[in-house]
């Protein structure tokens, strides 16, 4: 144990018994690497060796009042290492009426799989429609409110402001670049299965002057450069696509026989994004549009299987023009888990494109590691 | 008792939710306590302990593994509306209730909270791990959370249980003080007719899987001569299997447990090689058709331990 968290302990020995679940700072690594036969279109994993969402995580609540999470990340891609904060937040405990403050650095809300950690994905990458739109997963600095309505069924909405800059195109003198509206609704069919829905709105202020050159197509810094463009650009997670408005409609169903899903569990998740007002150049009906489709069944307590199938549509600005692009994609995966704390995979990826580089069918070997604190079972 | 309709610290918020929120007040019992247990068996228990001034809901099931649950919608909208939390702690339900707390906003039931309830925490477990790390498998450092299957422990954890729902509840102190008293009446009398029943099986040696028997068996006076987890969490191997087959050739066993919820191919495996009898037993409240409560289930896995043995 660290000092840190020996310190941390020590200070909750003053509490009364029952406070098991938060007796120290939850220190939690995610060791994530991978083998990849070649390039993928929309991808900046390259091909070989390297290292995926490398993580290291500390959360525990701060008062009675307030929670915390810092959560950084590295990366290596051809054998440049760089690392991220990925996470720095607060929560609030508990407000009055179901209300919940969130600030820092966050994953935003939008969507299903973008408030996730990747880590806890069934496939090695996100799909194509969230690489190109949401940089694999879009997170950013600023606040959010959200609050769990007092129906009968789940209904949470919520609402989120943010700095902006790390979507493509975004205006980095703006105080508030980027808002984002979510409703999320779910709830049980039958002792045996459960599902969940949601639907999400981001309002992006567009930089334009920089969207309507075809080297400024990402952020302004140099750290960007649309997927596609010759190798050896800097890393970075910025949505190489944007417009201002993009939409989101995400589902998700579960099944398990009487609701254990220690051997078996069927899970079907889909989503639909949109993209419009992609710029000053763009002509009437210019959008991105993508979706995806998955299916994992996990058929003993360590093994499970997937397959999922998605198409990303897009328009990338050149000059005062645009080109369409597209992509289509198709992925397999077979997962081994020896405990509940490590994952093998190894997933083959079909991909079939129109205007974009790289389109390969490649096959991936992956292990994702969980070290320290037991994660979360989100669903 | 009739009930009364005085307001309770408990119920304010949701008296004010009644007035912001439209739609809350319909079908909420106006007066019971909102129990949310974690297992089957503890829902049992408020409810013994309770009777009309709790209104229990489990949040898992008896085919349900609680190791491995996920916070899902339905959940969360539970733990928004519970009084009080009833669960099993000791790292057990680790991975899906600190979430549920913190998606359910609900401030009544969070650590530390009267409205938080560990039964664990008013017990000794066994199997504390003088030091643990994951290459010994999912072990818990709190100890064995499996604790509901030693009806002397239960006692201890209902008078407990009881004393939270006075504080909580300090109208019907007396209600629950009653009910408390007849409970345990009724359950040290339980227990001696289950331990005169259970003599035979003194000293006997069971195969388990996994320790989520350790309990019932350190009551019953029964050894366990094997795991049939390699590992606490890890289903099991072949070679462990094959291991174990020879350790029954050369000391033999007398059963082989599994709950009922878990996968029987392992214990199937060694059960036709051994010609050990293979006791499929309920873990919980609701686990089979006689185990409808607490006394039905300690029944039920008596008298199958009893013909099996």
């Amino acid at each position: 144990m660290t000092a840190l968290a020996t310190l941390a302990a020590s200070a909750w020995l003053a509490l009364p018994a029952g406070t098991a679940l938060a007796s120290e700072i939850g220190i939690s690594v995610v060791l994530d690497g991978f083998y990849t036969s070649g390039e993928s279109a929309l991808s900046e994993r390259g091909t070989g060796f390297g290292l995926g969402h490398t993580e290291l995580s500390l959360h525990a609540p701060v008062d009675d009042l307030f929670t915390g999470r810092l959560t950084t990340v590295l990366e290596s891609h051809g054998g440049a290492t760089e690392l991220e904060l990925e996470e720095a937040f607060l929560d609030t405990v508990a407000l009055p009426f179901g209300l919940g403050v969130r600030a820092g650095r966050f994953l935003s809300q939008v969507g299903y799989l973008n408030a996730r950690h990747t880590h806890a994905d069934s496939f090695a990458e996100r799909p194509a429609v969230y690489r190109a739109l949401l940089g694999t997963h879009y997170f950013d600095d600023g606040a959010r409110l959200d609050a769990l309505l007092a129906t009968p069924f789940f209904w949470r909405i919520g609402v989120e402001a943010f700095e902006g800059a790390s979507l493509a195109g975004g205006e980095e003198d703006d105080d508030v670049g980027v808002v984002t509206l979510k409703s999320t609704w779910g709830g049980d069919l039958s002792a045996s299965s459960s599902w969940q829905a949601g639907v999400s709105y981001l309002r992006h202020r567009l930089d334009v002057t920089a969207e309507a050159e075809p080297d400024k197509t990402a952020r302004t810094d140099g750290a960007g450069g649309a997927p596609g463009d010759e190798h050896g650009h800097a890393h970075s997670h910025d949505a190489a696509y944007s417009g201002e408005n993009l939409y989101v409609l995400d589902a998700i169903w579960k099944w398990a026989p009487r609701g254990n899903a220690r051997a078996r569990q069927l899970a079907v998740s889909g989503e639909y994004l949109y993209v419009d007002e992609l710029g000053e150049n763009a002509a009437e009906g210019d959008a991105h549009e993508g979706w995806y489709a998955a299916a994992v069944y996990r058929f003993g307590p360590q093994w499970s299987a997937g397959v999922r199938h998605g198409e990303v549509d897009l328009r990338q600005a050149h000059g005062d023009h645009f080109h369409g692009q597209s992509l289509r994609e198709t992925d397999l995966m077979l997962t081994w888990a020896r405990s509940h704390f490590s994952q093998l995979r190894l997933q083959v990826s079909l991909q079939d494109a129109d205007g974009l580089t790289d389109a390969n069918d490649t096959l991936t070997l992956q292990y994702v590691m969980t070290l320290g604190a037991h994660g979360a079972h989100a669903f | 008792m009739p009930s009364s309709h005085r307001p309770r610290a408990g119920h304010r918020a949701l008296l004010l939710c009644a007035l912001a929120c439209p739609g809350i007040g319909i079908g909420s019992a106006h007066a019971a306590l909102n129990v949310l247990a974690c297992e089957p068996e503890w829902r049992a228990l408020a409810e013994a302990l309770g009777s009309e001034h709790v209104r229990a809901r489990s949040a898992t099931n008896a085919f349900q593994d609680p190791h491995h649950i996920e916070a899902r919608p339905s959940l969360i909208v539970k733990a928004r509306d519970a009084d009080i939390v009833f669960c099993t702690g000791a790292e057990l339900e680790v991975g899906w209730l600190p979430l549920l707390l913190e998606k359910s906003g609900n401030r009544r039931i969070q650590v530390g909270q009267p409205g938080h309830f560990l039964a664990a925490s008013e017990v000794e477990r066994l199997e504390v791990p003088v030091s643990a790390d994951r290459s010994q498998g999912d072990v818990h450092a709190d100890g064995n959370p499996h604790v509901h299957l030693d009806p002397h422990r239960l006692l201890k954890i209902a008078a407990a249980f009881s004393e939270r729902l006075q504080a909580i509840d300090p109208e019907h102190t007396e209600h629950y003080r009653r009910r408390l008293d007849a409970f345990s009446s009724e359950w040290v009398a339980a227990i001696d007719a289950w331990e005169a029943k259970a003599e035979p099986l003194r000293g006997t040696r069971a195969i388990v899987h996994h320790r989520n028997w350790s309990y019932l068996l350190d009551w019953l006076q029964v050894d366990v001569a094997g795991d049939l987890e390699p590992r606490p969490g890890i289903p099991p191997t072949s070679g462990h299997l094959a291991d174990l087959l020879q350790d029954t050739r050369e000391r033999p066993s007398d059963i082989i447990l599994v709950a009922n919820y878990q996968d029987p191919k392992g214990a199937r495996w060694l059960a036709e090689r051994s010609d050990i009898p293979l006791l499929e037993l309920p873990f919980t409240v609701g686990g089979s058709e006689d185990a409808d409560n607490l006394r039905g289930l300690y029944d039920a896995i008596l008298s199958i331990l009893l013909d099996g043995a």
